[in-house]
């Protein structure tokens, strides 16, 4: 790797304060698993980097709330989120999410702040967040302000976040008994990238009558994508296999599926079909939160 | 730019201090030091054969850089056998032929350790999972999970 700079500040106000609007050279690092790898491809040659490890410990807080939410501190490592009772209690999807994302070395070094902001649309958080309702709340030199996760991408390692902005916080709201799930699929073995990541979030009303579901794409698409033609027809409907396998043809049609190394996009489109009716199904079947 | 930075660090239980470039990762670092049991392989965090323990979590050697460790305590397979005797994970795989290069057996050795510490008496289903991030080209898999069973055994035998 070529030389670089490297700083340790010791508050989050300080990091905001060493990164630099006009330059894509100097970037924040959490974990630094995803950056490494950029760097060690030579695509990503830093100048400097800012190291959030120094930062007040509260930033790596998970905390449940009393009504249900989720609040994780950006600099909480993905181990410590897999490995909290309270959110495998409350959010069974985000732990069981995480005991397939990538290995346990990764998850012991790589932050829930750094998978979001990477902006890579083959990671499993994005596409989960987005689907649960999650909200990054983000510093920079002008103040405080959130961003919906469902629109924190505006493309391809593309995020919304300004050279100079941080996200703080995720806030995950409650379940309150809506069903979830993240089905991927890896082509080539069961620890590679996915060719398809998918989640799916929604209330259930009688035996199998959904409300409000919110579906999310990743790793087929150039960004994590919201599926509204297919949530159109899932709302208020009931989940047998003829609105699943509707739904699913929905969704196939509605996005720009991109092939890759995974798979092509045709191959994916049929990946997409098939995986909405079985991750709606695995989230029927799945564990209730409290 | 890129000033040398000096960083103090504890290096299988001795104190060390040394002067490093910040893009040296973990590997480079053990090197310097004349620590080879790290190596770096595939490079991108997949295969573990880089794996370190900094303060008792295990990490890939190749995605972490070596300036991050300021400070911290690191542990190596080297110090696995200190004093002399074997530990019960190294002894088991010994015992069950749990490789046959050995390229690959420093991580899965350390990164057993770790499962232990954490799950005195794992399934298979538990111990393929956690190692599910370290690859053995020879593919010594099936003796390799008997060795985590009987390093299992072993461990709780001594206490």
């Amino acid at each position: 790797m070529i030389p670089f700079d490297w700083v340790e500040p010791r508050s989050f106000a300080e990091a905001v304060a060493s990164l630099d609007p006009e330059d894509p050279t100097v970037r924040p690092v959490a974990g630094g698993t995803a950056l490494m790898l950029m760097m060690k491809a030579g695509v990503f040659t830093p100048t400097r980097l800012i190291s959030l490890a120094q930062i007040e410990p509260h930033y790596s807080a998970i905390t449940v709330e009393k009504n249900g939410a989720l609040r994780i501190g950006a600099m909480a490592t993905l181990s410590a989120l897999e490995q909290s009772s309270a959110v495998a209690e409350h959010f069974p999807v985000i732990t069981e999410t995480l005991l397939t994302l990538s290995n346990v070395r990764v998850r012991n070094v790589a932050c829930v702040g750094g998978a979001l902001a990477h902006g890579d649309p083959h990671m499993d958080l994005p596409p989960l967040f987005a689907a649960l309702g999650a909200k990054v709340l983000v510093r920079g030199p002008a103040g405080v302000r959130e961003i919906d996760v469902d629109s924190l991408y505006a493309g391809y390692y593309e995020t919304m976040l300004a050279k100079d902005e941080l996200i703080a916080e995720v806030f995950v709201p409650a379940l309150n008994g809506a069903k979830s799930a993240y089905m991927k699929c890896t082509s080539r073995s069961a620890d590679d990238w996915p060719a398809l990541g998918l989640a799916v979030r929604f209330e259930v009303e009688g035996h199998a009558h959904i409300r409000n579901p919110r579906l999310v794409v990743s790793a087929a698409t150039e960004k994590v994508t919201r599926l509204t033609q297919a949530e159109d027809i899932l709302k208020n409907a009931e989940a047998d296999s003829v609105v699943l396998k509707r739904a699913g043809e929905a969704a196939a049609e509605e996005v720009t599926l991109l092939g890759d190394a995974h798979g092509s996009a045709s191959y994916k489109r049929e990946l997409l079909r098939v995986y909405l009716a079985r991750a709606i199904r695995h989230a029927l079947a799945g564990k209730s939160a409290q | 730019m890129s000033e040398t930075r000096t960083i103090r660090f504890t290096l299988n239980g001795r104190s060390e201090s040394v002067a490093i470039q910040p893009h040296w990762n973990l590997v480079e670092l053990l090197h310097h030091f004349g620590l080879t049991g790290a190596r770096e392989s595939c490079g991108q965090g997949l295969c573990g054969v880089c794996t370190v323990l900094v303060d008792d979590v295990a990490v890939s050697g190749c995605l972490y850089l070596a300036v991050r460790v300021d400070g911290k305590k690191i542990t190596t397979v080297e110090h696995l056998d200190e004093g002399g005797t074997l530990s019960p994970v190294q002894q088991a795989f010994i015992e069950c032929g749990a490789f046959q290069c050995g390229f690959c057996t420093p991580g899965f050795v350390l990164m057993t350790h770790q499962l232990l510490a954490r799950n005195p008496d794992p399934s298979d289903d538990e111990i393929r999972h956690y190692l599910s991030g370290n690859l053995c080209r020879c593919a010594a898999y099936p003796e390799i999970v008997e060795a985590v069973k009987l390093a299992a055994k072993l461990q709780k035998q001594a206490r």
